[in-house]
């Protein structure tokens, strides 16, 4: 008996309560994808080439799982909250007919182990298959090919997955159940009437709104100029503002309900009843609405950072090179001799040397540089940011780097551009696509195209052409902020003899086809391994920027999924519970003459308004939030690209409406159903 | 006199066959326009069950209910939702003013339920509310009124849209004797000065003193019928007229062991 009605109760719970159950598994989902990172394809590909940077990522983690466990810790909690509440009136009934409290708390944590259960037997091959789906699509779009793919089901991450997810359950459960043990039979009997109405007047409201108005303005103020990034107090200060600020603000929403409710116009039909059902919502729950609404805007600027890195990383740099051996650890005339006696020059058809050094002929080599007539130039051009940045930096460029003409043209033409000529007396100015904006950029060249004069080691030179900014070598992370390409015979002078060489390979064309580019550079790898030579390939390269890309974009937006999840759940499941406390209103307005029609339209109404004021004002928000994560983390590249970052942030609002919309209307769907069953009116005796 | 009102052989069966309870077992009557009509009886007799089939609160298992002459069980979705708000006006025993509306917008929902334009009824809310002395609570919240108040404004909301009959449902079931008293005067000065029909169902017999005419409902059937011989009659004398039938019907003399 005691057994039926356990599982008699979780069936019901689970059907009454389809979205906290759905969030249930959907929290279990998260849950497995972080803790099963580590199988990933890419992952376990990237571990081979970047093993330091991936194992770091992965002893991360055990701390984002304690972070997400931790958050989904309230979602649970809220949820089992409004559930047991609604069922107090039963559990009175149980203690009545003499059940022991013992008996009562045993039935309950039956109740919940079996819901867990059914939550985990569903949720974990869902999850598990997510996961595959992911290390799938990953591998493809990487070009790593899936045929090496094997099914990887981490059994550790099962296990951890269902440890935290029973946990928190377990955790939540004992804090409501003891609340629930204490309290009297009476207290359980009797419906709580939901707090007397402690209204301040409404002066107090109006005040509370305007100052969670300003509040608001100040923080975006101090977000989008860039104050906040300063320091760490001011940052704090930021937040502090835009998390009161938001408190505040729905704190004194109720002021504009009540408004918006006098006001009923001719018309619309349960305007009153539909305003002050959504008043009083927001009155007693005007915190947890504050804090869904600033969840939704962390799940906003996550989505966006995430999207926003993964593009920069991946659009940023042009492929040429395949390899480079440089001179660092080894002799290149070894490295050519090497390559020779093991047949290896054939798998590549260019091979070229790159030669970078410091000018050394000068006599006082820290100024062996002075370009005084191209500040002059640009200190002369309308002001702006840019140009103040320019000016300072490249006043200290007073000991560049030199490269060689011939082997940077040969970069040209394997890359399929322009070679660059330059007569005697003449020098091109290199820097690194890192360090100038395109604004910079223009302006740059708008002064190298009147020839300005400057001094290399006291001799006369005129720079000449455009900027150039191919990359030297493989390894993009080798960049220079500043160069001079200079002919053969002035670099040899300027360097005396002393200067680095970059040995550049493209590979073949024939040992690329008819396989992915990295699979080839793999193989190559390998034949390069056993010759016991040292290269910096392609691979690794694009490796670093995969890690970036994925790590970065991974966990962001899981991030931003768990916390969009979280505040979205929390709304409908308060919205419902609401709802069937205050049932007897709508019975009411049934034996006034409501017809079913009326009343689905007034609670979708409210619904529309429940779920659209904390993502409106989260949207809001996200478009100060994310400028200002794009112009405090982004480097300054990306910075000048600022439009074209917010039309992605622009995108994640329209994301968020589909999202919000999707839960809105499975919450009305469950509203219309509630409905429903109070159409058929009772009298209570 | 205008019929408002027909009731024909109404039957109500609850159960099957060997176990059937009747609660209502064949009631014929009829309401004419402007009557205060009072259905007593004791617990269980049925009276309740009446009234909530002429609410289509519940379906009859027999007979018929005609108000103004249309048939009520052959009502459905909008025509039956315009039926509650308009042709009937229920007055509850325990109020069921919504809590979270002020007493103007619990008394304007019916028209805001079936779109009358509310510059209609304001002169109408003001008649009606400093009839019923309830203009200094109209935006005050349920939890700031006494419940006399909240009853005067649930009458206020059931008048309100001029309904063809008001259900009144152990109106004063919930009230002290003299807020149940002022209630009463005011119910009854409804029927006599704007010739309001009331059906009320009850069994406080000072209550009923202040109908026209009772029907005494015991075991599903009418049992016996008082009508107040106006103006003859004083009140005093009515109740004490139905104290005796009430008496009667606690079993009767039969009864007593």
């Amino acid at each position: 008996m005691f057994f039926e009605l356990v599982s008699r109760n979780s069936k019901r719970s689970r059907k009454e309560n389809g979205l906290f159950f759905a969030s249930l598994l959907i929290s279990i989902v998260a849950f497995y994808n972080i803790l099963a990172l580590s199988k990933q394809d890419i992952m376990i590909f990237l571990a081979k080439l970047e093993s330091d940077a991936v194992n770091k990522l992965l002893a991360m983690i055990p701390l984002f799982y304690g972070m997400t466990l931790f958050i989904l810790f309230f979602l649970v909690y809220f949820a089992s909250k409004f559930q047991l509440e609604r069922r107090k009136h039963e559990f009175g009934i149980y203690l009545m007919l003499g059940m022991r409290r013992s008996k009562l708390f045993f039935m309950l944590l039956a109740e919940d182990f079996r819901s867990s259960i059914t939550a985990l037997f569903m949720g974990l091959p869902i999850a598990i298959l997510l996961s595959e789906l992911i290390s799938l699509v990953t591998a493809r779009l990487a070009g790593l090919g899936i045929i090496g793919h094997q099914i990887s089901i981490s059994f550790q991450a099962i296990l951890w997955t269902a440890v935290g997810f029973y946990l928190i359950k377990f955790i939540a459960f004992l804090i409501l159940s003891g609340k629930i043990a204490s309290q009297e039979i009476g207290s359980l009997l009797v419906e709580t009437p939901e707090g007397t109405k402690k209204d301040l007047p409404s002066v107090a409201y109006a005040l509370a709104f305007l100052a969670g108005v300003i509040f608001l303005a100040a923080a975006y103020g101090m977000a989008i100029s860039g104050l906040a990034w300063d320091e760490a107090g001011k940052m704090g200060l930021t937040l502090i503002l835009g998390f009161a600020g938001t408190l505040l603000l729905f704190f004194g929403l109720r002021s504009v309900m009540g408004f918006l409710a006098k006001r009923s116009g001719n018309g619309q039909k349960l305007q009153a009843f539909t305003f002050r059902q959504l008043q009083e919502n927001v009155i007693h729950r005007s915190t947890t609405l504050a804090v869904s609404s600033l969840l939704i805007l962390a799940a906003l600027c996550c989505f966006s950072a995430g999207v926003a890195i993964a593009q920069f990383y991946s659009g940023l740099e042009q492929h040429v090179l395949d390899y480079t051996f440089s001179s660092d650890s080894q002799d290149i005339a070894v490295v050519k001799e090497t390559l020779e006696s093991h047949g290896l020059d054939s798998l590549f058809s260019e091979l070229f040397e790159m030669r970078v050094g410091y000018i050394r002929s000068a006599k006082d080599t820290d100024n062996a540089f002075e370009m005084n007539s191209v500040l002059e130039y640009l200190a002369r051009l309308p002001g702006s940011d840019d140009r103040d940045v320019l000016l300072n930096n490249l006043g200290y460029q007073t000991y560049p780097h030199v490269i060689s003409l011939s082997g940077y043209n040969r970069l040209l033409s394997v890359a399929g551009k322009l070679t660059i000529e330059l007569a005697e007396g003449e020098a091109a100015v290199y820097m690194d696509n890192e360090f100038v904006s395109p604004a910079k950029l223009e302006m740059l060249n708008q002064i190298l195209a009147l020839n300005p004069e400057v001094q290399i080691a006291g001799e006369n030179y005129r720079l000449t052409g455009t900027v150039q900014s191919t990359d030297l070598v493989t390894d993009s992370s080798i960049t220079l902020s500043f160069a001079l390409i200079v002919p053969d015979a002035d670099f040899e002078r300027f360097t005396e003899n002393d200067y680095d060489i970059y040995l550049n390979a493209v590979l073949n064309p024939e040992q690329v086809a008819g396989k992915s580019l990295l699979n080839a550079i793999s193989e190559t790898n390998e034949k390069l391994d056993a010759a016991g030579l040292l290269y910096e390939s392609y691979l690794q390269n694009m490796g670093r920027q995969l890690f970036y890309i994925a790590a970065a974009s991974y966990i962001t937006i899981y991030l931003a999924v768990v916390f969009l999840i979280i505040a979205n759940t929390i709304i409908g499941v308060q919205f419902l519970t609401w709802q069937q406390k205050t049932s007897r209103r709508y019975k009411t307005l049934v034996r006034l003459g409501a017809s079913y029609e009326t009343l689905c339209h007034s609670a979708g109404k409210q619904i529309n308004w429940y779920f659209g004021i904390p993502a409106a004002v989260a949207a809001i928000s996200s478009v100060f939030g994310v400028r200002a994560l794009f112009s405090g983390l982004l480097s300054s590249r990306v910075k000048s690209n600022i439009s074209a970052m917010m039309i992605i942030s622009v995108a994640m609002v329209l994301l968020l409406c589909v999202v919000e919309y999707i839960y809105m209307a499975v919450v009305k769907k469950s509203s219309n159903r509630y409905i429903l069953t109070l159409m058929v009116p009772e009298r209570e005796e | 006199m205008n019929t408002i009102l027909e009731i024909e052989n109404l039957c109500k069966y609850y159960g099957k066959q060997e176990n059937q309870t009747k609660a209502l077992d064949g009631i014929t009557f009829q309401v004419m326009k402007g009557e205060f009509l009072g259905i007593m009886g004791s617990s269980g007799s049925g009276k309740s069950t009446l009234l909530n089939c002429i609410a289509t609160v519940i379906q009859p298992t027999g007979g018929k209910i005609i108000m103004c002459g249309k048939e009520v069980q052959s009502l459905k979705g909008a025509e039956l939702a315009d039926y509650r708000g308009k042709q009937i006006g229920y007055l509850f025993q325990n109020f069921e003013l919504l809590d979270n509306l002020t007493g103007r917008e619990n008394i304007l929902l019916p028209l805001s339920l079936h779109n009358v334009p509310k510059s209609e009824s304001n002169k109408r809310i003001m008649e009606i509310a400093s009839y019923l002395e309830i203009t200094d609570v109209l935006d005050k919240f349920p939890s700031q009124m006494s419940g006399g108040q909240k009853q005067r404004v649930a009458a206020a909301r059931a008048v309100i849209l001029n309904p063809s009959i008001i259900l009144a449902d152990e109106p004063t079931g919930a009230l002290d004797s003299k807020n149940a008293k002022l209630l009463m005067k005011k119910l009854s000065g409804l029927n006599q000065e704007y010739n309001a029909t009331i059906l009320m169902v009850t069994h406080d017999c000072n209550a009923a003193s202040y109908c026209k005419r009772i029907l005494f409902i015991q075991d599903g059937v009418i049992f016996h019928e008082l009508r107040r011989n106006i103006p003859e009659e004083s009140q005093q004398a009515f109740y004490e007229r139905i104290l005796k039938v009430m008496a009667q019907l606690g079993g009767g003399t039969a009864n007593v062991l």
